[in-house]
């Protein structure tokens, strides 16, 4: 398996305000990575020889056994898996949240162009959808290179904004498919995760894949505040007056619980549930994909 | 309970700070923008009292640690029996010197002092006592040393306002250590509460150059404490008339006497705006003009003097009282100048020739009369008659009659002559060789100081000389000349019971004798004036002689009229033989009755004393006005008796002995001890206890 030292630091990247760039270097790392993996190769596979007939493609003829044969044949591949990849990015007011170089937002946006880049080079088809209550961008998905670049653009151009509701573009999403696809949410899914697990539960039973990257903050996760604090509700504005050190085990066993919670449901429905915090290295997200794709596959 | 160091309790404020930083940090938490507060909120309420009440613990621990460490550093005491016990046990004995001079009427002075007073008086315990004295030129009241400090603070209270005395300090000293050596406790300390001018000083300690010179040696007891309380540092301009030279008596139109006023700026600032005026009022009261120009502009820098003369020229005879006004400083107590002043006509004087002669060198009367006419501005009106010649009608019209070797034998003239002398006249006897022993003492027996027994003329180169003169005389009391007249002839005299022998000759007998007849005055010279018997008429002597002794006669010296206040006044003089008492107005109104048995009368304030026979101008000493201020310490360190040890003031005896106490308590041990634990429970409660 590939080691997170082999990845750059999520504050790292941050810096690079190309996003494709960013991208590039997540996924040439990764898969730089995968080398030292036994798992060799998922996708076009060598499983035969044929003689050629007119019309095949010449770039399939393999010129060395015609060297050594004085024939033509024609490598055969299995065929691709021709998968539909959705990914859901949410972009709610609370995702905006940072304690550190890089928000919430910016890790999924990071993360979503990854995937599409990494998919992208599969050949297989990524679309992406932007959304916060309602959606704010649905581009389907498409196997072109050319389609990466909208991708990067809509994501680059993504702005954190309105409450959380996740439900909605699932399930506008459940209506357009129409073959089994993979499904990606990355969403912080602080408002309505009863509701959100359930509907991504209904993407499962239509035999789509799911994959759930619940994106939290550090100091979300292990609130680490010292002082008597003022906290405003980034989605509501709501206020709040108390000390951190006070309640800081009550949270996290109220986060604890919260968490357990999500991850329970979506393992018992068949979807896939990865925990990432903004400060770890994405590999994790990466590798919990290939996983996914691996048995899919 | 008490505190050594009482002032580290303002240390107390400090416990302010951690409230403040309480408060502040309450009222603004830092605001954080967060994704979430469903986690924040499911807290439970009862985990937020808690730490309220943990901080609040805190707080309260903090501040009382602060508290804590101030009363640590003030040194708390406690007194076991209070601190009335605590001083009562050494009681003292307290003189309080109160000024009351002029220059306490200065501003709020007196009030100061006043306060000053009741101040040491609030401060004695019980068990202490004390005396008041008020004093100026001496002590003026004495409130005897006393445990009823209700009545001594009553009776400060009730004084009056300062006189117009000048200040000494010494004599009130002498008395407050005299006083106090009687007292009943040995702590004893005199506290004077003064202005402390420095001519407080000048009678008994002078002061030079800042030095001062303990002329007498005089000190305070041994164990007596002197506190001195400056009541006067204000800065002022003040010009003070510190010498008026003005004559008592001036001639009928006489020119040449003028005023001379000596005025001194006594303030401590430039002075530019001062006046000097004059002004004359008859014994009627109105005005006189005099040919001054108004006022005189003063402009004296601090501490300098002017002399200024102020030209008299009156046109009228009889009585008269002057001002000099001062003005344009700030204190106006010493800026008038009173005096009195009486205008004489010209003295008419008849000289009855007894040995005329056509030769001006041998007439009897032409060197008297030209010792009285030869000046320019005689005061005299001089009437040569014949001693044959004389008339009754010219005795009465003059003021004396001088008989030079006459002798009468008219009835008519000598009762005249009797009636004359008798009613107050003047009469002056020079007899010669004309002149016979029994003639002589039967015409004018009653009114002759001295009966004639016989003439004696010397040898030609025998004679006699002036030995014996009677310089206290007011006749003679000026003429301080060369006595060298030498007397060939002369009458051996018998003077009267009554008569007194002004001058004798070397033999002893008498030369010159006075009389008072009735409410006349003769005076009999038993030689002859003239240069029959002596070269007395060439002599330089001979002029003052004659001028002073006849104007002695018709003008006997004024009585004193100008005083200074303080001073005391015999007005025994002033009172008639048939009344023994006497009634005036002081300069304020205030009516006094004086008696034959208590004549003396103490000059309080300035002004003029209307009496029937004069007016008497009482001014203030010169001393009393002056603002120069005395060496505090040098008089402190010249009256301080050396075994007096330890000098300390009241509030060091006072910390000693609190010291004292305090030692063997020790009470700031323990509350360090006690801050340590807290500060052992502070961090406790500070560990646990989130902000």
């Amino acid at each position: 398996m590939t080691q997170s030292t082999n990845f750059i630091d999520p504050s790292v990247l941050a810096t690079l305000d190309n996003l494709e760039m960013r991208a590039r270097v997540i996924v040439e790392g990764f898969i730089a990575g995968l080398h030292k993996s036994p798992k060799r190769g998922f996708s076009v596979e060598f499983t035969d020889y044929r003689h050629y007939i007119r019309g095949d493609d010449m770039r399939h003829v393999d010129w060395k056994l015609y060297g050594r044969s004085d024939k033509m044949y024609i490598k055969q591949y299995e065929d691709e898996t021709n998968v539909r990849c959705y990914i859901l990015l949410d972009s709610s007011a609370s995702m905006a949240y940072a304690s550190a170089s890089m928000s919430k937002l910016d890790y999924g946006r990071t993360l979503a162009s990854a995937l599409a880049y990494f998919i992208m080079r599969q050949r297989d088809a990524v679309g992406l959808i932007t959304f916060d209550d309602k959606i704010k961008d649905y581009i389907p998905a498409k196997a072109r290179q050319v389609h990466l670049i909208r991708i990067l653009r809509s994501l680059h151009e993504l702005q954190a904004g309105g409450q959380t509701n996740s439900v909605r573009p699932l399930s506008e999403l459940a209506m357009t498919l129409n073959q089994k696809s993979l499904v990606i949410l990355i969403s912080d899914m602080l408002e309505d995760e009863q509701a959100t697990i359930k509907t991504l539960q209904q993407l499962r039973a239509k035999g789509n894949e799911v994959i759930v990257f619940h994106v939290l903050d550090n100091q979300e996760l292990y609130f680490n505040f010292n002082e008597s604090t003022e906290f405003v509700d980034m989605e509501t504005a709501e206020t709040h007056i108390t000390s951190p050190q006070a309640i800081r085990n009550a949270y996290l066993e109220n986060l604890q619980r919260y968490l357990d919670d999500c991850k329970k449901k979506c393992q018992s429905s068949g979807v896939d549930y990865c925990l990432l915090d903004t400060s770890q290295p994405l590999d994790k997200a990466l590798a919990s994909y290939l996983s996914r794709r691996t048995r899919s596959s | 309970m008490g505190f050594l160091t009482p002032l580290f309790l303002l240390g107390l404020l400090a416990a302010a700070i951690p409230i403040a930083i309480h408060l502040i940090r309450r009222e603004n938490p830092p605001k954080v923008m967060f994704g979430t507060l469903r986690f924040v909120k499911q807290t439970t309420k009862k985990l937020i009292l808690f730490q309220q009440i943990q901080q609040w613990l805190l707080l309260l621990l903090r501040a009382a640690l602060i508290c804590l460490l101030v009363l640590a550093f003030a040194r708390p005491l406690l007194f076991q029996g209070g601190m009335a016990r605590l001083m009562d046990a050494e009681p003292r004995s307290v003189a309080i010197l109160l000024d009351t001079s002029l220059s306490m009427r200065v501003g709020e002075r007196f009030e100061r002092a006043k306060a000053q007073a009741l101040q040491v008086l609030d401060g004695l315990n019980a068990g202490d006592e004390a005396a008041v004295l008020t004093f100026a030129d001496g002590t003026l009241t004495v409130r005897e040393l006393s445990s009823d400090i209700d009545g001594l603070r009553a009776f400060v209270n009730a004084l009056d306002e300062p006189g117009y005395d000048r200040v000494r300090f010494y004599p009130v000293l002498q008395q407050a250590d005299d006083m106090l050596a009687e007292s009943q406790h040995q702590r004893r300390q005199i506290v004077m509460i003064s202005d402390f001018k420095a001519s407080g000083l000048d009678s008994d300690a002078l002061v030079s150059d800042g030095q001062s010179v303990d002329q007498n040696g005089w000190m305070l007891a041994a164990g007596t404490g002197f506190l001195p309380v400056d009541v006067g540092d204000e800065r002022s301009s003040n010009l003070s008339l510190t010498d008026v030279r003005s004559p008592q008596q001036l001639l009928e139109n006489q020119t040449d006497y003028e005023v001379l006023a000596r005025v001194r700026s006594t303030g401590n600032v430039f002075l530019d705006r001062g006046n000097l005026s004059l002004n004359l009022r008859t014994q009627a009261g109105d005005d006189v003009v005099t040919n001054n120009a108004g006022s005189i502009p003063v402009q004296l820098n601090e501490r300098s003097e002017a002399v200024i003369n102020l030209p008299l020229n009156l046109d009228a005879t009889g009585a008269f009282t002057g001002e000099l006004v001062l003005s344009g400083d700030d204190v106006d107590l010493d800026n008038r100048w009173y005096f009195s002043l009486d205008v004489l006509p010209r003295m008419r004087v008849l000289v009855v020739n007894g040995d005329p002669s056509t030769d001006w060198y041998d007439d009897e009367a032409h060197w008297f009369v030209l010792a009285l006419q030869g000046l320019d501005n005689s005061p005299f009106d001089v009437t040569s008659v014949m001693a044959d010649a004389l008339t009754v009608p010219q005795i009465r019209e003059h003021d004396a009659v001088v008989l030079l070797n006459a002798s009468l034998q008219d009835n008519r003239l000598l009762a005249e002559l009797q009636t004359f002398v008798t009613e107050g006249g003047a009469l002056l006897f020079a007899p010669g060789n004309r002149v016979t022993a029994s003639e002589f003492n039967d015409s004018f027996a009653g009114i002759t100081p001295a009966t004639l027994i016989s003439s004696e003329e010397l040898a030609t180169n025998d004679y006699q000389l002036i030995a014996d003169i009677d310089r206290r005389h007011p006749a003679l009391r000026a003429l301080n000349v060369d006595f060298g007249a030498r007397f060939q002839g002369y009458w051996l005299t018998a003077p009267g019971s009554d008569s007194d022998v002004l001058m004798r000759f070397d033999n002893g007998s008498p030369m010159l004798v006075e009389a008072q007849a009735g409410e006349g005055r003769s005076m009999l010279l038993s030689s002859s004036l003239d240069l029959a018997w002596s070269n007395f008429p060439l002599q330089g002597l001979y002029l003052p002689f004659v001028h002073e002794v006849l104007t002695y006669l018709i003008q006997p010296p004024q009585r004193e009229r100008a005083y200074l206040v303080g001073d005391m006044i015999d007005l025994s003089s002033f009172m008639s033989a048939d009344n023994s008492s006497l009634e005036f107005q002081e300069p304020d109104g205030t009516l006094v009755q004086m008696t034959q048995d208590n004549a003396f009368y103490r000059a309080r304030m300035p002004g003029f004393i209307p009496l029937a026979q004069t007016t008497l101008a009482i001014n203030i000493a010169a001393e009393a006005a002056s603002s120069r201020r005395a060496d505090i310490d040098a008089l402190t360190d010249a009256i301080i008796n050396p075994e007096t040890t330890p000098l300390v003031s009241e509030q060091v005896r006072t910390a000693q002995l609190i010291a004292d106490i305090e030692q063997p308590q020790r009470l700031w041990w323990w509350i360090v001890l006690l801050v340590m634990m807290l500060l052992v429970v502070e961090a406790w409660v500070a560990n646990r206890t989130y902000r």
